[in-house]
């Protein structure tokens, strides 16, 4: 059977942002595509509309000739779109087999699930994959790999001829990938549409046939896999302009004593990492998701426990029982989930920066409203957030003024903010803003803050940050000057050592 | 309001009554503070009653052993807010839901109601309780009213105007944020239960006192009346939202409501079935209003 | 094989339990294990046993119906007002299943029409029911006269085993096969555990969490009526406890309070233990009183290991 899934001039767009620009292609059956971009470019914008989870604002989705129109993800699911996600839609107490055939168990003639069918099925299935799963296993029981498969095998099961990936490989080993890859080349091979949503250049030549190249929400180019190179799908994702960016930025050159030294930090998904900061330095974080960046900061900044390790600031030994220590002591921390955990949504401007500093703006036991709207109009004024008045509810703010909002917090004149740490921080927000982010973030260093940055997007870890760390698996694999540091270097140092840190293969 | 006052022929706005009205806001205002500021917080109580009944029967057994008055209160107190802080633990230290924390807190404190009292009510004698449970300014204002429209106002300023406050509600909207940004919401969820205990306990005891005796089912049917009332204030179940003045509104609506009832000759019992009835129809407010934010 | 499988399930351990805590007070009341009061446990047994098995479904789907006591004690009254008016026993017992349906079918209105969180949909359910019972009864027993309808609660199999546990049992036994066997048993789960994924999967939340509260009216009415049946009387007061008695049973037996985990035997297990424990108590002559703290303590306990368990499987899959 020939298939084929065509996308006609989507657009979509959200409060402020322009999200897709009038996207169309076509991905044919037998073939695996690629689409590419980096975060925030509209790749996950666009598979949520496939998967039925938004809809076009306008234009058609098309598979086998009939237009697709989805009211819920579950009609997705009934055209035969299926998206394999990050986090895994499986019930943990339920066994592989039921969990494989899902809301479609087979029944006998009494009307009771059919087990001896049910297994047989199963069997047939994950024998078709050659994969060493027990049927009866509690889907809980797997690694996090195996689960993934289940998955994949539940789509297969439901008959799907569109299978989408998203990112299927950031929480796998190496050892796992080549499984998951072989999978693939089977559902190619039974002609299904692949769509595979990736950071991974290698990973992209190794597996697709297409690939198509989003940038801020418009498709760029389609390009066939075998025709084109690396360097070549680098230009087009990242563009000439945003190289640019970096070299206009004035930065911060002096670099004072050091503040912070950490030794040996133990913690959940955390193993053995050390690295020093100073004072007027931005030091930055790369990896792939799930490598352990986050949970360093959260571990430093007393969110989450410490297991072992040593934390000096300014020489003196410290160790934060929860961040409201830390912040006492000049730590500050911007979330990468800013709107879960930075930001109290449905609060004003005010409301919001003054959340740290609530002990000083007191006369007696009652809080100031003076002072805070004052501090809140200087927090407004210097970083120049768009709004109408500091009693705007956070929410209805536009994702870079919402960073603002944020970093005013912790820089305000009632601060002894000392070092900024930054997770993610430009996540979600729009090119031209982004520029302005890397500009506060050099002109705090210039003020004499120590910056962490944390970042998954490689160009603006090496363009704004004076040392890179890169981590793998909860370790530090390297540090980088950022003179010394290209995207080939930081990605090789980012997937390096799978062979060693990594105990042997999947079971 | 005007229902009432037509159908009792006037009854229903004598002095006499409104004075009756004011007098049975007593118990309700101390539960809704307590109650109240929980939801604010995104927790929930379902203990206050127990709580309460078994402190009110504390105190009148320590009273009949000839225990002074003021030790009798310190002590009912104390085991109010250790009551609260067994619920605190229970939610923060082992995670449970608290309302099903709150509800085994419940079964426990009946329990020790019953073997305090051994089933029967204590008679209260003693001098200073009877006076502040019955004795009127002017002869018509009770001090057991006076206090809680006082403990009204105080918790209100300190809901909307000190640190702790404007903790709550943050950390009602957002905990993990308000936690990363330098609050504390676990010392804030502590405080919150233990108040909310003492509060109760204060609540059994006024009504105790104004009874003269403490009986088994002390402040029980009174704890859903504290929440109706928040939630009819505008305090949301879902937190973060609502304040004292408008807990002071829904305690009037709500002790309207009842006593009219009394006035216009319902049987009491039917009064039980019409405030799970309220409680339901200020849920469905609540839901309403969320359902019209989420909207905009 | 079952053996072997039943060893290694943590239902094991419970049911050691439960037979060591019998043996000690067999130890310190002989009369403990006479024939008088084993069938005495085994009735009291089997009214929180009917309702426990309605809980439990709810649990697993991520539900919970604190009225399932107030719903038992109501149906109790309705089903002695029908037999009173002259309505054939047999046939007040079938109204009042309906009945005990109809209740189950508000609380799903408030939960899955209105959006209400369970909890507090059914808590103030549980407080117009009991309100309802004290307006019908004036707060006063009702005693049924006719005697055709004692015969539910009083006869009993070799004198030991009342039908009331026969009842149970089969009702435990019938609901493990639609767990474990069926579409429905199996959809139950999915909701429980993952709403989200069952969604995807073509199930219909609210229609499963409709039909558990439907499910759970009927067998609180059933509960209730056989608790009529054995007391001759309704009581305003019967059953009051019984939503916090038939929790504690559930979570006691393994069925998580998060949803989407335990089954029937798990929950068997726990009512015998529960009430092995209070008649224990009552036979070696502690107050009655006591009970009651010990029946909450006991809840605080069950969920204690529900939370010990729940981190113990996530540490064990981290470890993986």
């Amino acid at each position: 059977m020939e298939y084929f899934l065509e996308f006609k001039g989507i657009r979509k767009s959200f409060p402020g942002v322009q999200a897709l620009r009038d996207i169309s292609f076509r991905a044919e059956g037998g073939r695996v595509l690629a689409l590419l971009g980096e975060n925030g470019a509209g790749k996950s914008t666009l598979l949520k509309i496939l998967a039925g989870d938004l809809s076009a604002d306008e234009g058609e989705v098309v598979l086998g000739g009939a237009p697709l129109s989805f009211s819920s993800p579950y009609d997705a699911i009934k055209a035969g779109v299926s998206v394999i996600y990050q986090e895994r839609q499986l019930i943990p107490a339920m066994s592989v087999m039921e969990n494989i055939f899902a809301g479609a168990l087979p029944r006998n003639s009494f009307g009771f699930i059919d087990k001896p069918r049910l297994k047989k099925d199963t069997q047939a299935i994950i024998e078709k994959f050659g994969l060493p799963i027990d049927p009866a296993a509690p889907a809980g029981r797997l690694s996090v790999a195996y689960q993934q498969m289940v998955e994949i095998m539940k789509a297969y099961r439901r008959g799907s001829s569109v299978i989408a990936f998203d990112e299927p490989t950031a929480s796998l080993a190496e050892a796992e990938i080549s499984i998951l890859f072989k999978l693939i080349a089977e559902l190619k091979r039974e002609g299904k549409i692949v769509v595979y949503v990736s950071h991974r250049l290698a990973e992209i030549f190794q597996i697709t046939d297409d690939i198509v190249v989003f940038k801020d929400g418009a498709l760029v180019k389609t390009f066939v896999t075998d025709e084109t190179s690396e360097p070549e799908l680098i230009r087009a994702m990242i563009g000439r302009d945003i190289g640019d960016t970096y070299a206009n930025l004035s930065r911060n050159t002096e670099y004072g004593e050091t503040l912070l030294e950490v030794r040996n930090l133990v913690a959940k998904q955390v193993k053995n990492v050390s690295f020093s900061l100073r004072k007027g330095e931005i030091i930055g974080f790369a990896g792939l998701v799930g490598a352990g960046r986050t949970e360093v900061v959260r571990a430093l900044f007393g969110a989450d426990p410490m297991i072992s390790g040593e934390i000096l600031l300014e020489g003196k030994r410290v160790e934060f029982k929860s961040p409201a220590e830390a912040i006492t002591a000049g730590l500050a921390l911007c979330p990468e989930d800013r709107k879960e955990q930075g930001l109290v949504l449905y609060h004003s401007i005010r409301d919001n920066v003054s959340i740290p500093v609530l002990s000083k703006i007191r006369r007696f036991f009652f809080l100031d409203r003076k002072a805070e709207s004052a501090l809140a109009g200087g927090i407004v004024d210097k970083y120049s957030i768009k709004t109408p008045g500091i009693d705007k509810i956070v929410v209805e703010l536009s994702g870079g003024n919402q960073q603002k909002v944020i970093l005013g917090r912790w820089t305000s004149d009632q601060m002894t903010t000392k070092i900024l740490i930054l997770d993610e921080p430009t996540k979600g927000i729009d090119v031209g803003t982004k520029a302005e982010v890397y500009q506060m973030m050099c002109d705090l260093a210039k003020q004499g803050f120590g910056v962490i940055f944390i970042s998954s997007e490689l160009p603006e870890v090496i363009g704004v940050s004076d040392t890179i760390y890169v981590m793998r698996g909860g370790r530090v694999t390297g540090c980088v000057h950022r003179g010394d540091a290209t995207e080939e270097s930081i990605l090789s140092l980012a997937m390096s050592d799978t062979v060693k840190t990594e105990r042997g293969d999947a079971k | 309001m005007i229902v009432y006052t037509v159908i009792s022929k006037g009854a229903f706005i004598r002095p006499r009554n409104i004075r009756n009205i004011l007098q049975s806001t007593t118990v309700v205002s101390l539960l809704t503070i307590g109650a109240g500021s929980l939801m604010i917080a995104g927790y929930l109580d379902l203990s206050l009653g127990g709580i309460g009944t078994m402190c009110a029967m504390l105190a009148a057994f320590l009273l009949r052993a000839g225990v002074p008055w003021y030790a009798a209160l310190a002590a009912a107190l104390i085991l109010g807010g250790a009551g609260g802080a067994f619920n605190a633990v229970l939610v923060n230290e082992l995670n449970f839901q608290p309302f099903i924390a709150t509800l085994a807190t419940a079964s426990i404190t009946q329990g020790f109601t019953s073997i305090i009292s051994q089933g029967k009510q204590i008679d209260i004698a003693n001098p200073v309780f009877n006076f502040i449970g019955s004795e009127r300014v002017l002869d018509f204002i009770p001090y057991s009213l006076i206090i809680s429209l006082f403990a009204l106002l105080i918790y209100g300023v300190i809901l909307k105007n000190t640190k702790f406050g404007r903790s709550v509600y943050l950390i009602g909207n957002n905990a993990q944020a308000a936690r990363l940004a330098g609050l504390r919401p676990k010392r804030i969820s502590y405080t919150l239960f233990i108040n909310a205990g003492c509060l109760a306990a204060l609540a059994g005891i006024l009504l105790a006192a104004r009874l003269k005796s403490s009986n088994t089912v002390g402040i029980t049917n009174s704890q859903f009346a504290g929440m109706t009332a928040a939630i009819l204030g505008g305090i949301s179940l879902g937190g973060g939202t609502g304040g004292m003045g408008g807990a002071l509104a829904g305690i009037l609506i709500l002790n309207c409501f009842n006593n009219g009832m009394t006035v216009i000759d319902v049987p009491p019992y039917w009064q039980v079935v019409a405030s799970g009835i309220l409680l339901l129809i200020a849920l469905t407010a609540d839901f309403l209003s969320a359902r019209k934010r989420a909207a905009n | 094989m079952f053996i072997k499988k039943l060893l290694r399930s943590s239902n094991a351990a419970l049911l050691f339990i439960t037979i060591a805590v019998t043996l000690l007070f067999y130890i310190f009341n002989n009369n403990y294990l006479n024939f008088d009061n084993v069938r005495n446990i085994l009735n009291s047994m089997s009214f929180v046993g009917v309702l426990s098995v309605g809980m439990t479904l709810l649990l697993i789907g991520g539900e919970v119906d604190l009225a399932a006591g107030a719903e038992a004690c109501f149906s109790g009254v309705v089903v002695a007002l029908l037999i009173n008016a002259g309505v054939p026993w047999g046939l007040a017992f079938f109204l009042t299943v309906l009945f005990g349906a109809l209740c189950g079918l508000i609380n799903a209105f408030f939960i899955n029409k209105l959006g209400f969180m369970s909890f507090i949909a059914t808590l103030g359910m549980m407080s117009v029911y009991q309100g309802l019972v004290t307006v019908i009864t004036q707060s006063k027993n009702i005693q049924i006269p006719e005697q055709g309808f004692w015969v539910i609660g009083s006869i009993s199999l070799w004198n030991v085993v009342p039908l009331a546990f026969i009842i149970m049992l089969v009702l435990m036994i019938a609901y493990s096969v639609v767990l474990s066997n069926t579409n429905f048993g199996r959809s139950v789960y999915m909701c429980g555990g993952n709403r989200h994924a069952a969604r995807l999967c073509g199930i219909n939340p609210k229609k499963i969490s409709t039909i558990l509260y439907v499910n759970n009216g009927v067998l609180a009415a059933i509960a209730g009526v056989v608790l009529t049946s054995r007391m001759h009387t309704a009581s305003p007061a019967a059953g009051s406890s019984g939503a916090i008695d038939a929790i504690t049973a559930a979570v006691l037996g393994g069925v998580s309070f998060l949803g989407g985990a335990g089954g029937m035997s798990g929950c068997f297990i726990g009512i015998l233990l529960l009430n092995v424990f209070n008649a224990g108590l009552t036979a070696v002559g502690f107050p009655s009183y006591w009970q009651i703290v010990a029946r909450g303590g006991l809840l605080v306990l069950a969920l204690c290991l529900d939370f010990i368990g729940a981190r113990s499987r996530r540490l064990a899959l981290e470890r993986e």
